[in-house]
């Protein structure tokens, strides 16, 4: 069983990625973090076209929903449509707090939602929890690939 | 307990995992409404708000779900299916909380729209840790979509 | 117009002064009718200019091309009457007067006619009335007139208002809101900072660092207010009936932290249900509870709220036992950004209980507070009584 999980991080903010990363550097095994920042990006990365050929699967994906060029709610529905990519897990992790964003984006098929609260140690927890939950308690698809 | 205002819903036919479960979400404060069925076919009437439950309102779903898969009457996986097969139900979150080791098991409920699977660990105090842990989680990280504005209303009777 | 064979007195055949001119359409099929009205007209003082028509036809045309002061129609004309002139003049779309002059008819038509709208009704053997008849139909017009300019006009500078607050709203919403994100990003990263190269860089640095994580969280506290304050009355915000003893329960559970670090009590009895935003009146009450426990004395918080009818009004009361208010200032703390004390004393950006009125003020209600420096202070708001009248929930403590 792998042991180093990748996350793929999709978030137009550098500064919202290094403080995720920053979080997860904390956890034990180490996450690999992958980063893109919008969401023609991401489809490509989790398709592993062009340059992302030799892009590690995702075992779980974190994504905003306000991008530049392709938004998260297509990202996620085109991933949950998407037979071979749709079981990897997606984390909506978003600073909107709007009901029909939340419940939108479970209507698309994310997994989670997660507000990205406004605080340093809130964001540091709540990605913290993110990894604990997703990577200490559950179980994910495509485990035993490589 | 008005089963409008269930916040958990534990479809669980095994009483041993019922009682740990229960105790554990409670010692944690973790949920105070948690409603137990213990086959398919309740499970669905529950949410479907049918039957027995014919007096629940659509508008008012459970904050999770934690299905195990092998149950009486109609099994988890069907369970599964037919609530994110629905538009009024799909929106729950479901986890699936079995003892099955099951590869296929794994990929097919993530492939049918589960939120999360969770495999029950057979150590007595992982199990406990695995519930904490998920009910923090799914009660606390997680933002739980509401249909419906959430609104203090004039209480009828407490 | 003036007639040297005229037989009629010298007054008729000039006018005295610039007479006041007067537009007349006659619905008259007698020419000699036509001349006693003109010349009664003339006689009182009017300048006339005129238009005669006999049929319905010739009436609607002359409507739409000309422009009257007035309608002067004769009851029984050969086709058609009186009141249809009334009804072709609504059908036209305008308000001029109508004064029927006519031979004698029956009451009942006369009274019918100033029913469905005549100005008047003049006998044509009674014609010296006409002029006088004619001014004070003028003159209701006029009065008319002058109201519907001066509504119209209200109604505008209402909307301008309205509009006008509600981008003042939308502006402060969307500069609060945009402001949040890169807030956000100062915020957390002067704090990552201090908390990685604490004790690594010199002590100054460090002191440095504290200030700008400092004013960062202040700015976003800042922010936060300004959103809840521009919020209220923002959208149609919802208001239903709401069971004020949940709400205080909420805003109480809210401050757990507040109230467990200062062993702080708040008691709360008989709160009735009124017609109310849940989530407002749930923000009130948590600045108001808020409010109490922060300004405390020496001793724990004691707070107390409470609800009387008082007429048509709920007189909401929280009560406390803190520092109190001098009386020089019990009018200005309701003022956006108003403090009274320094941010070393307690903290806070003086924007709660702007919020506080502007949620009353958006219930219809009114807000005050009574204090005694040293001893505590009341803070009373009011909101419109619900009916039916609920019976009140029960005794409640903390």
């Amino acid at each position: 069983m792998k042991t180093n999980r990748e996350i793929l991080i999709v978030d137009d903010n550098p500064a919202d990625i290094d403080l995720a990363c920053e979080a997860l550097s904390q956890g034990s095994p180490p996450t690999h973090v992958s980063s893109v920042e919008d969401g023609v990006e991401a489809v490509a990365f989790l398709n592993r076209d062009g340059k992302y050929a030799s892009a590690r699967r995702p075992d779980l994906i974190v994504l905003d929903l306000n991008l530049p060029r392709k938004d998260g709610r297509t990202v996620l529905v085109e991933v949950k449509s998407d037979p071979n990519l749709r079981r990897t897990p997606i984390v909506v992790f978003s600073t909107s707090r709007a009901p029909h964003d939340i419940a939108g984006s479970f209507e698309l098929g994310a997994n989670s939602y997660v507000s990205k609260p406004g605080d340093l140690e809130g964001f540091l927890a709540a990605i913290t929890s993110i990894e604990r939950f997703w990577f200490h308690c559950a179980r994910l698809p495509h485990e035993e690939e490589l | 307990m008005n089963s409008n205002s269930v916040e958990i819903l534990l479809v669980e036919d095994s009483q041993d995992d019922v009682d740990l479960t229960l105790h554990t979400l409670r010692k944690e404060n973790l949920a105070n409404h948690i409603m137990i069925v213990r086959d398919g076919e309740e499970a669905l009437d529950f949410l479907f708000c049918r039957g027995a439950f014919a007096d629940r309102s659509f508008e008012h779903p459970p904050r999770l779900v934690l299905l195990d898969l092998k149950l009486p009457k109609v099994d988890g996986t069907e369970v599964l299916k037919q609530i994110k097969g629905h538009p009024r139900t799909r929106t729950i979150p479901v986890v699936i909380l079995t003892s099955s080791k099951e590869e296929r098991d794994l990929m097919n409920t993530y492939d049918l729209g589960a939120n999360s699977f969770i495999q029950k660990p057979v150590d007595f105090d992982q199990f406990r840790k695995t519930v904490k842990q998920l009910g923090l989680y799914w009660l606390v990280t997680n933002q739980t979509p509401v249909t419906t504005s959430i609104s203090m209303a004039a209480r009828r009777t407490p | 117009m003036i007639s040297a064979q005229s037989a009629l007195p010298v007054v008729a055949a000039a006018p005295k002064a610039a007479g006041e001119k007067l537009s007349v359409l006659l619905v008259e099929d007698s020419a000699s009718d036509v001349e006693l009205t003109l010349n009664e007209l003339r006689r009182g003082g009017f300048e006339v200019s005129f238009d005669v028509v006999q049929t319905a036809e010739d009436f609607a045309s002359c409507l739409r091309s000309g422009s009257y002061d007035v309608v002067l129609t004769d009851y029984n004309l050969p086709q058609w009457t009186g009141i249809e002139a009334l009804e072709l003049l609504r059908q036209e779309g305008q308000d001029i007067p109508l004064i029927l002059v006519s031979g004698a008819l029956p009451d009942v038509t006369a009274v019918n006619c100033i029913k469905e709208g005549a100005g008047d009704y003049i006998l044509k053997d009674r014609l010296a009335r006409l002029p006088a008849a004619v001014r004070s139909a003028l003159q209701k017009k006029k009065l008319r007139d002058d109201r519907e300019h001066a509504q119209r006009d209200l109604a505008q500078k209402a909307e301008e208002l309205a509009r006008s607050n509600r981008e003042l709203e939308q502006f402060a919403y969307v500069a609060s809101h945009d402001l949040q994100e890169p807030l956000r990003m100062v915020a957390a990263y002067t704090q990552l900072l201090g908390e990685k190269y604490h004790g690594k860089l010199d002590e100054q640095a460090d002191k440095y660092i504290g200030y700008a994580v400092d004013g960062a969280k202040r700015m976003q506290t800042l922010i936060q207010d300004l959103l809840a304050f521009s919020r209220v009355g923002r959208q149609k915000d919802a208001f239903s009936l709401t069971d004020t003893n949940a709400v205080v329960e909420q805003a109480v559970s809210n401050l757990t932290a507040a109230i467990g670090e200062s062993g702080a009590i708040v008691k709360y009895d008989g709160l009735p249900v009124v017609v109310a935003n849940a989530s407002l009146l749930a923000q009130l009450f948590q600045n108001l509870i808020g409010n109490a426990i922060k300004f405390h004395g020496g001793t724990a918080p004691e707070i107390r709220v409470t609800a009387q009818k008082q007429a048509a009004e709920w007189v909401f009361a929280v009560t406390d036992n803190g520092i109190g208010i001098a009386p020089e200032y019990l009018d200005d703390i309701f003022v956006i950004f108003k403090r009274l004390h320094t941010r070393n004393e307690y903290p806070g950006n003086g924007i709660g209980l702007a919020i506080c009125r502007k949620i009353v003020e958006q219930h219809g209600g009114r807000i005050w507070v009574t204090s005694q420096e040293g001893q505590g202070s009341t803070f009373k708001f009011s909101l419109p009584a619900s009916e039916p009248y609920f019976q009140p929930g029960p005794n409640c403590e903390n």
